[in-house]
């Protein structure tokens, strides 16, 4: 499987001329700029939000329950708009986003809940496939990508099942195969392990680990000490009192070097990727 | 077709739901199928009757028999008049009296001669009418003229009233039906949400999410037009024989089924009425 092709879908979705925006790879992924979120005016829940995340990092999220580690990722696939600041995906700011656009970015974001969020009466392929279905492919794409997501995450051979007949971690392996279908830039994932026992806990956090490794950004909220201590190497943020905490820097700021070298190789192929007749 | 597939998807996980809200729909397009089949065949009877084909031409009592004859054939000469036939007094009271013992002993003088006219169709509105009948009036040997006018406008206004109310019952049970079209694809939603809600997380544009629930509700409409066709005109066939000769005697017609035209119609109708109800259901329902 090839690396995430970063933007190329989501310049297209912000110029409907088609032309890939160049500036768009060598800027942060996701920028989160004095971002206010209020629900109930006497207690914020983020108060003043400012965050960079490079490409290809994996960041923890972290914080008690109702800190607002779900708020943050709702901001960032247009769930929920931001009552003050900026959230810019690929430097473009989508609380600008209009109602048409937003399925547009959505199709540049996967996403894995707590809850899997599967639809049980479907087969394990059509709940893969539909992330791809929504943006028109055609079948034989989406039956050989759907396949190859489905090997990613150790289900290859299952596509016919009912998703309801699947255990609790084999379910999150669909919903991670789902997010990671249509190769988004980036994966959001709220709690993926809160409803898995430890041992699956730390499977699927070994899967979203693999699929970092092939260039994808993971953010990924946890309130789980367990997974934070499984992996040092990860830069880990703590939301506390409505404000981010950068509590240990990943190997990614290490890695400069390595860093900008992928994403010069993502500008050549979204760029490659662009210019192809459609 | 995409749409048609991912609309059946629903159906099938809630067939139960969906085979009872095609009864329904079935049921009351049926109350309107056989409306508008009794609407064709009043119409076919309002062709009939509403507009006047008679005219009875009263002779004085004392026309001699050349004088009816030249009267005759000078009516049978008249533009709106295919035939002219007279009646003697004997045959006016045979056709009173039929079996009627006391009737047929009374004596044929009480009986007036006529002649009786057939009018051309369509040459005869009610204007063309009074003329011709005051026309007539004023010929020799005639004593009164006879048009049919009080009868036929009673028909025909009998026939209206009764396509008004038609019309009114029609439209309360087509409401009626387009509601249980909109609830049965509320329930869908509602047993739906999850799907809903994957589609929009993935990025799907909101007509994509809401068009197999319209779809839905084609279905279930133009299925329920099917069902209701397909029964009446089952009903239909069963009954002609006994139809035909009730309606063939007493009102002079065969009965006439829906035309092609129609039941087509009917089944698109139905389609529309279903994806009426089923947007009415998500625009109030699905929040895309
Ligand atoms: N739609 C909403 N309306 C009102 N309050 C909300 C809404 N969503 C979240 N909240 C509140 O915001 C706070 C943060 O919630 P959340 O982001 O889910 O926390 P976490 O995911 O860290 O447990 C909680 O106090 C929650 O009650
Ligand atoms: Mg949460």
């Amino acid at each position: 499987m090839g690396r995430p092709r970063i933007g190329a879908q989501f310049g297209r979705a912000f110029r409907p001329e088609g032309h890939f925006d160049r500036s768009a790879a060598h800027k942060p992924i996701l920028v989160l700029d004095g971002v206010v979120k209020v629900f109930r005016a006497d207690a914020p829940v983020l108060r003043r939000v400012d965050l960079t995340i490079e490409r290809g990092e994996f960041v923890f999220v972290t914080g008690p329950s109702g800190a607002g580690k779900s708020t943050l990722l709702k901001l960032v696939y247009r769930s929920e708009t931001v009552d003050e600041g900026r959230v810019l995906f690929c430097g473009r700011d989508i609380a600008r986003l209009t109602p048409e656009s937003v399925p547009f970015l959505r199709r540049n974001i996967g996403v894995v809940f707590q809850d899997f969020k599967l639809v049980p009466y479907w087969s394990v392929f059509e709940n893969v496939a539909v992330a791809l279905e929504v943006a028109g492919m055609p079948g034989r794409v989406i039956r050989s990508r759907v396949a190859l997501a489905l090997e990613r995450v150790g289900l290859a051979g299952r596509g016919e099942d009912l998703a309801s007949v699947l255990s609790g971690g084999e379910q999150q392996r669909v919903a991670v195969a789902r997010a990671i279908v249509n190769e988004p830039a980036i994966i959001l994932a709220d709690e993926p392990t809160g409803n898995l026992d430890p041992v699956l806990a730390l499977d699927i956090l070994g899967l979203f680990e693999e699929i970092h490794e092939s260039g994808t950004t993971v953010l990924f909220a946890t309130h789980d000490r367990a997974l934070l201590e499984q992996s040092p190497q990860h830069r880990l943020i703590v939301i506390d009192d409505g404000r981010t905490i950068e509590a240990r820097k990943g190997l990614r700021a290490m890695g400069g070097a390595l860093a900008a070298q992928r994403a010069q190789r993502d500008v050549d192929d979204a760029v490659a990727t662009a210019r192809l007749p459609l | 077709m995409k749409v048609l597939s991912r609309a059946m998807r629903g159906v099938r996980e809630h067939v139960r739901t969906q085979l009872v809200s095609v009864a329904t729909v079935a049921l009351a397009l049926f109350c309107v199928a056989a409306a508008a089949l009794a609407a064709e065949n009043v119409g076919e009877l309002s062709r009939r009757w509403g507009a006047p084909m008679r005219m009875t031409v009263y002779l004085s009592d004392h026309a001699t028999a050349e004088q009816i004859e030249a009267l005759r054939s000078a009516l049978s000469g008249l533009s709106e008049v295919r035939a002219a036939r007279y009646v003697t007094p004997s045959e006016a009271r045979a056709v009173v009296a039929g079996d009627d013992a006391v009737l047929a002993s009374a004596g044929a003088e009480l009986f007036p001669a006529t002649i009786e006219l057939t009018l051309v169709p369509g040459a005869t509105d009610r204007a063309r009418l009074s003329v011709l009948s005051e026309r007539v009036r004023r010929l020799n040997a005639v004593s009164d003229v006879e048009t049919y006018q009080g009868i036929t406008a009673q028909v025909q206004s009998i026939l209206a009233s009764g396509r008004l109310a038609a019309g009114v019952i029609a439209l309360v049970i087509l409401l009626c039906a387009m509601a249980v079209v909109s609830n049965t694809v509320r329930l869908s939603l509602h047993a739906r949400m999850r799907e809903v809600e994957v589609l929009r997380l993935v990025g799907a544009a909101p007509s994509y999410v809401r068009s197999p629930f319209l779809a839905e509700g084609a279905l279930l409409g133009s299925g329920g037009a099917v069902v209701a066709v397909a029964l009446l005109g089952a009903l239909f066939v069963l009954f002609r024989s006994r139809m035909d000769s009730f309606m063939g005697g007493a009102l002079g017609m065969r009965p006439v089924f829906l035309s092609g035209f129609m039941i087509a119609g009917f089944v698109l109708g139905g389609a529309g009425l279903g994806a009426t109800g089923s947007a009415l259901a998500v625009r109030r329902w699905l929040k895309v």
